[in-house]
């Protein structure tokens, strides 16, 4: 099991924002997706940092990432 | 070089990885990618084994989505954190011997350019405080004297991070690390002042806040390098780990830092900020039509 960043892509999509994805340190890791308006996160790629919570919740005050703890099998899904 | 060494040769398609494969669809070679697209586009650089919320592999990540010119950029770097990624992206990577980057940077860009005198190729350094002002501080000098046409940029994190924290001479005074108990008695290096004395004709400072002005920050320092001498980029990024910053809190200690000594400072001598007017000119021209 391991912490990763997770999108509520309903939420997110409300906004026109991209914010968290320009701050994220790793790369394709935090993407967007034209089709939903939305960010989301490739789960592999996240070393679970937060400062995308700190983009969304403090900065912005969104709310729209939790984190949330997957299993590897979970994972393999993304 | 060129775009010939990234097309996948027919047939070959289904049994390239995926990811090379997404990186010649849709990655930036042979178009100029705006860094606000980032999440939206193959970047050059992959999967690293850099501490997670490093603020210097961001820089890196905002590095590489910012290249002028990927297909024709060589990238050196040293021992110490940066190489961790460096090495991981699509762009020709040289390890320098630790502290040799740039005597290693000027052969290798006179060399191109007597090997290819019509092409354009850049090259760029990038490297720790350590290697490139404490160990590798002659040969970063001197490469600077020569002027050199090359970039050079540090990734300073204020302290020797790879090999488990040492003070450096960019560290700051009174600072105490966990190879340096005793805190460090001498003041933080002004390394762009150096950089401006040694005959660098573009210097830049900047704190990783702003995506759209790094990049603008290190394509400037390429082209002004292209065209007239050595160009030097002094970059706050911060070591989460050495530094006990808690990881959330990393974007916001580089905003606080931009506050205090990492406000953002630009420099260029008169020729290159003509350069850049006319090409500025230029492009909002090409813009209107
Ligand atoms: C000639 C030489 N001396 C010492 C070392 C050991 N060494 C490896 S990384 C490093 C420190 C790196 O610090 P810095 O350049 O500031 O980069 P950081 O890891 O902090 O990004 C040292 C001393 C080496 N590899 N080669
Ligand atoms: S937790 Fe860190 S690595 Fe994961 S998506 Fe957020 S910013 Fe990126
Ligand atoms: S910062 Fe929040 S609202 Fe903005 S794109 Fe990211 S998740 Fe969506
Ligand atoms: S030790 Fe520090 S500089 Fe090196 S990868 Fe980890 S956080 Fe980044």
């Amino acid at each position: 099991m391991y912490f990763v960043a997770d999108v509520k892509e309903n939420e997110c999509a409300k906004y026109n924002c991209k914010q968290c994805v320009l701050f994220c340190p790793e790369p394709n890791c935090l993407n967007f997706k034209s089709s939903t308006n939305s960010a989301w996160v490739w789960y592999d790629r996240c070393k679970g940092c937060e400062i995308c919570v700190y983009v969304c919740s403090d900065l912005l005050k969104r709310h729209c990432i939790e984190m949330v703890m997957v299993t590897p099998k979970a994972t393999a899904k993304s | 070089m060129g775009l010939e060494y990234v097309r996948i040769s027919p047939g070959f398609e289904k049994y390239m990885p995926r990811d090379y494969v997404d990186l010649v669809k849709y990655g930036p070679f042979g178009k100029q990618v705006d860094v606000m697209q980032m999440g939206q586009f193959k970047e050059l650089v992959e999967e690293h084994p850099m501490c997670a919320g490093c603020y210097m592999a961001y820089f890196i990540r905002v590095f590489y989505a910012a290249l002028p010119n990927p297909e024709d950029t060589i990238v050196l770097g040293t021992a110490g954190c940066a190489r961790l990624a460096l090495s991981q992206a699509a762009v020709p990577f040289i390890y320098g011997n630790y502290g040799d980057t740039n005597a290693v940077a000027s052969g290798l860009k006179r060399a191109l350019s007597i090997r290819f005198p019509d092409k354009v190729k850049d090259v760029v350094v990038i490297a720790g405080d350590g290697g490139l002002i404490d160990i590798g501080f002659g040969m970063t000098m001197h490469s600077w004297f020569r002027r050199e046409k090359f970039t050079t940029i540090m990734v300073d994190n204020e302290v020797y991070g790879n090999t488990g924290g040492q003070e450096s001479g960019m560290s700051p005074k009174g600072i105490q690390l966990k190879m340096a108990p005793l805190g460090k008695k001498f003041d933080k290096i002004n390394a762009v002042e150096l950089a401006k004395t040694a005959g660098c004709v573009y210097v830049a400072r900047i704190s990783p806040t702003n995506p759209k002005r790094i990049a603008k920050t290190i394509r400037r320092a390429i082209l002004a390098a292209r065209h007239f001498g050595p160009t030097f980029i002094h970059a706050y990024t911060s070591c989460n780990i050495e530094y006990s910053i808690p990881t959330r809190e990393v974007l916001a200690d580089a905003r606080k830092r931009e506050k205090q000594d990492f406000k953002f400072y630009e420099w260029m001598t008169d020729e290159v900020k003509e350069f850049f007017e006319e090409l500025e000119r230029k492009e909002k021209q090409e813009v209107k039509k």
